[in-house]
């Protein structure tokens, strides 16, 4: 047991010095600027006293490791500075959006996980038969089409021209759960389109590989059911590979969530990011990028310490 | 009960009788499978969910019966060596080579193919489709058709360009750090973590809101996001190479760093890096086509596919499909460099799975 803590531990240390070194990265991207923020968003025509002024404001007299370690400091209390564009705290910003894309995220994740490892279960075991072929076309064409094609194609065909769903996901604060469930279906469904594909392809690939292993073999030779191989001898060594699928494809999600949300005009980080960037919101931008980079990294840890959990094998490195 | 309907259920009926009978087994699922799926989408949505089926049908034929004609053509026209490897591709490698080299004729000869400039105003905004506009006028008036045409030049040549510097990057760095080892490979396994530690939709905003969004930026930021990738995979594959005794045999008749990867390793491990090429491309295109859907991309009135869905996205919910074309040649494209990918990976693994 003691031995499974260590190497756990060894991996989420690993994670927080990944965290840490990403967020040096953007916080330090934006130190690049040619000359420096107050003079990015004052533009040519600021006078010499209005960009001092800024400075002084955003406090960029001191030196940058001393702001940076302010910065994080405030970040992990939740407090990301002031948005130079709105004057608000940033914080106050994202708070309720970053409900709403956990939200869509969630959702999204609720229907497609599921439904991916049972379909790739399914066309795993019908492998180089018709329906595998075409499994493998339609999850391919889902994977290259970009995630607004697919978002527009669904509001074409379910919101325009059946008037199934609404467009747009407007949310307001005192809806009900069933109300925000069905506001919020298409940019679900696009995301569960996309992610359904890739996962479908990783189970399927996984299960594969573990149906090829001389012990299912074995099984088979002996005479045992073929549902009972499945359940008894693959299942069981399955889950590392599964459960990581579904944690790299939950960090997938976070991704995808930015092109959705615009797509639907979902009031989330993504839009928010997409906003901040254009308008050269640093802050927001910081913040934004911070949060879904500590969640990527967050998730691709899971996977790590789910395999390392359900894998004895990875124990006992050689 | 039109005798569309009708008709229809009897072609695939007899279809699949007559599969049946000679024992095809494939077919013959493929084709009941459909009519039980027809009777489904039959009774929800009608005899137009019929006709969208025919229609798909149509098309599938279509393209399958495209590829075939492509293969046999390429087969013909090629030296006799790659003439026998193309031979054994399957029809949706060859139909990927299809689409792939008719966005080639599109981009290379796009001023020649489009009747209209890229940026010139011909008509009204929005206006439909007439004899001179093949798929009507976009939101300031600029043929549609044509700038999809020059869609292909733009979009598709800067993925290519960013690409081949992600490649390039990637591949020196990979080579070296797999014949230099030590704290050199080291440093830049580090680095490739950290980049890839950042979802790459992420890195390219951060970036680009610091450094606006220019041409240059964008293909040297995709570039840098991608790289780490094609760094592990040529890492890896040197790897294997650099073991092998004639690399040992090289290193002892006093031959340079850059000569062993030169004619020594890179020649041994062509068949993956080249894989890893269409899909770098797949990932570079659909980066880039997501962040000019942004308006964060290649900047107006530049022709862009992605830029073209994002400023005409009004005319779906009036029930137009027009803005979806671009959006769906995005698609083509990269499901068309998958197929051959695919194709091409198989062939060189040799994997029978």
């Amino acid at each position: 047991m003691g031995d499974i803590l260590r190497l756990v531990a060894r991996r989420l240390g690993l994670g927080v010095v990944t965290l840490f070194v990403v967020s040096i990265l953007i916080f330090f991207a934006v130190e690049l600027l040619p000359g420096d923020i107050a003079e990015a968003v004052l533009g040519q025509s600021a006078t010499q006293e209005t960009v001092a002024a800024m400075r002084e404001q955003l406090g960029l007299d001191r030196p940058a490791p001393v702001r940076y370690v302010e910065w994080l400091s405030g970040a992990v209390q939740g407090d990301f500075g002031v948005s130079l564009v709105s004057g608000e705290r940033v914080s106050a910003a994202i708070g309720p959006r970053f409900r709403n894309t956990l939200f869509l995220a969630a959702y999204a994740a609720v229907i497609a996980v599921p439904l991916a490892i049972i379909l790739g279960i399914i066309v795993a075991l019908l492998r180089n038969t018709v329906f595998d072929r075409v499994a493998n076309v339609l999850t391919l064409t889902s994977i290259s089409s970009p995630e607004f094609f697919l978002g527009y194609i669904l509001i074409l065909y379910l919101s325009v021209k059946t008037s199934m769903f609404p467009a747009i996901a407007s949310l307001s604060h005192g809806m009900s759960f069933g109300d925000l469930l069905y506001r919020s279906f298409l940019p679900a469904l696009t995301l569960v389109l996309v992610v359904t594909a890739h996962m479908m392809r990783m189970t399927r690939a996984a299960i594969i590989n573990l149906l090829a292993s001389p012990y299912i073999e074995m099984a088979r030779l002996k005479g045992v059911p073929p549902w009972k191989v499945i359940v008894r001898h693959a299942l069981p060594n399955a889950w590392a590979p599964i459960i990581n699928v579904v944690a790299l494809n939950l960090a997938y999600l976070i991704t995808g969530v930015v092109l959705v949300e615009v797509v639907f005009v979902y009031p989330g980080v993504g839009q928010l990011l997409v906003d901040a960037v254009s308008k050269r919101d640093f802050p927001v931008v910081q913040a934004c990028c911070l949060i879904f980079a500590a969640t990527f990294i967050l998730l691709n840890l899971a996977a790590d310490v789910g395999s390392i959990l359900t894998n004895p094998r990875l124990r006992h490195p050689k | 009960m039109s005798y569309f309907v009708v008709g229809y259920y009897a072609l695939l009926i007899g279809l699949s009788c007559l599969a049946a009978y000679y024992k095809q087994r494939t077919p013959f699922m493929l084709l009941f499978s459909l009519t039980l799926a027809s009777f489904i989408m039959g009774i929800i949505g009608g005899v137009s969910a019929l006709w969208t089926v025919t229609l798909a049908a149509g098309a599938l034929a279509l393209a399958a019966g495209t590829s075939y004609a492509f293969r046999e053509f390429l087969v013909i026209i090629l030296p006799r060596e790659t003439a026998k490897e193309i031979k054994t591709a399957p029809l949706t490698a060859s139909f990927g080579m299809f689409v792939i080299f008719t966005y080639a004729i599109a981009g290379i000869f796009a001023p020649i193919i489009a009747p209209h400039g890229e940026s010139q105003v011909i008509a009204s905004a929005f206006a439909p489709p007439d004899e001179t506009m093949l798929l009507g006028a976009d939101q300031l008036g600029r043929d549609m058709f044509s700038r999809i045409i020059f869609g292909a030049r733009n979009s598709v040549g800067l993925a290519l360009i960013a690409t081949l510097l992600a490649f390039f990057m990637g591949a020196i760095g990979g080579l070296f750090a797999a014949t230099k080892g030590g704290w050199f490979d080291q440093l830049l396994g580090r680095i490739a973590d950290v980049i890839m530690s950042v979802p790459s939709l992420i890195f390219a905003l951060l970036i680009l809101s610091i450094f606006g969004t220019n041409l240059a930026v964008i293909v040297v930021v995709v570039a840098v996001i991608y790289s780490p990738r094609v760094f592990r995979l040529s890492r890896a594959v040197a790897g294997n190479v650099v073991v092998m005794d004639y690399i040992e045999a090289a290193k002892l008749r006093g031959e340079g760093t850059w000569y062993l990867i030169r004619r020594e390793i890179l020649p041994n491990s062509t068949a993956p890096l080249i894989a890893e090429f269409g899909l770098e491309f797949c990932f570079v295109f659909l980066l880039i086509a997501g962040l000019s859907f942004l308006g964060l991309g290649i900047q107006p009135p530049t022709a862009d596919w992605g830029s073209m869905v994002r400023e005409n996205a009004t005319l779906i919910s009036f029930g137009d499909m027009t803005p979806l074309i671009p959006a769906a040649a995005i698609a083509l494209l990269t499901v068309s460099v998958n197929f051959v990918v695919d194709w091409m990976l198989y062939r060189s693994s040799g994997l029978k799975e």
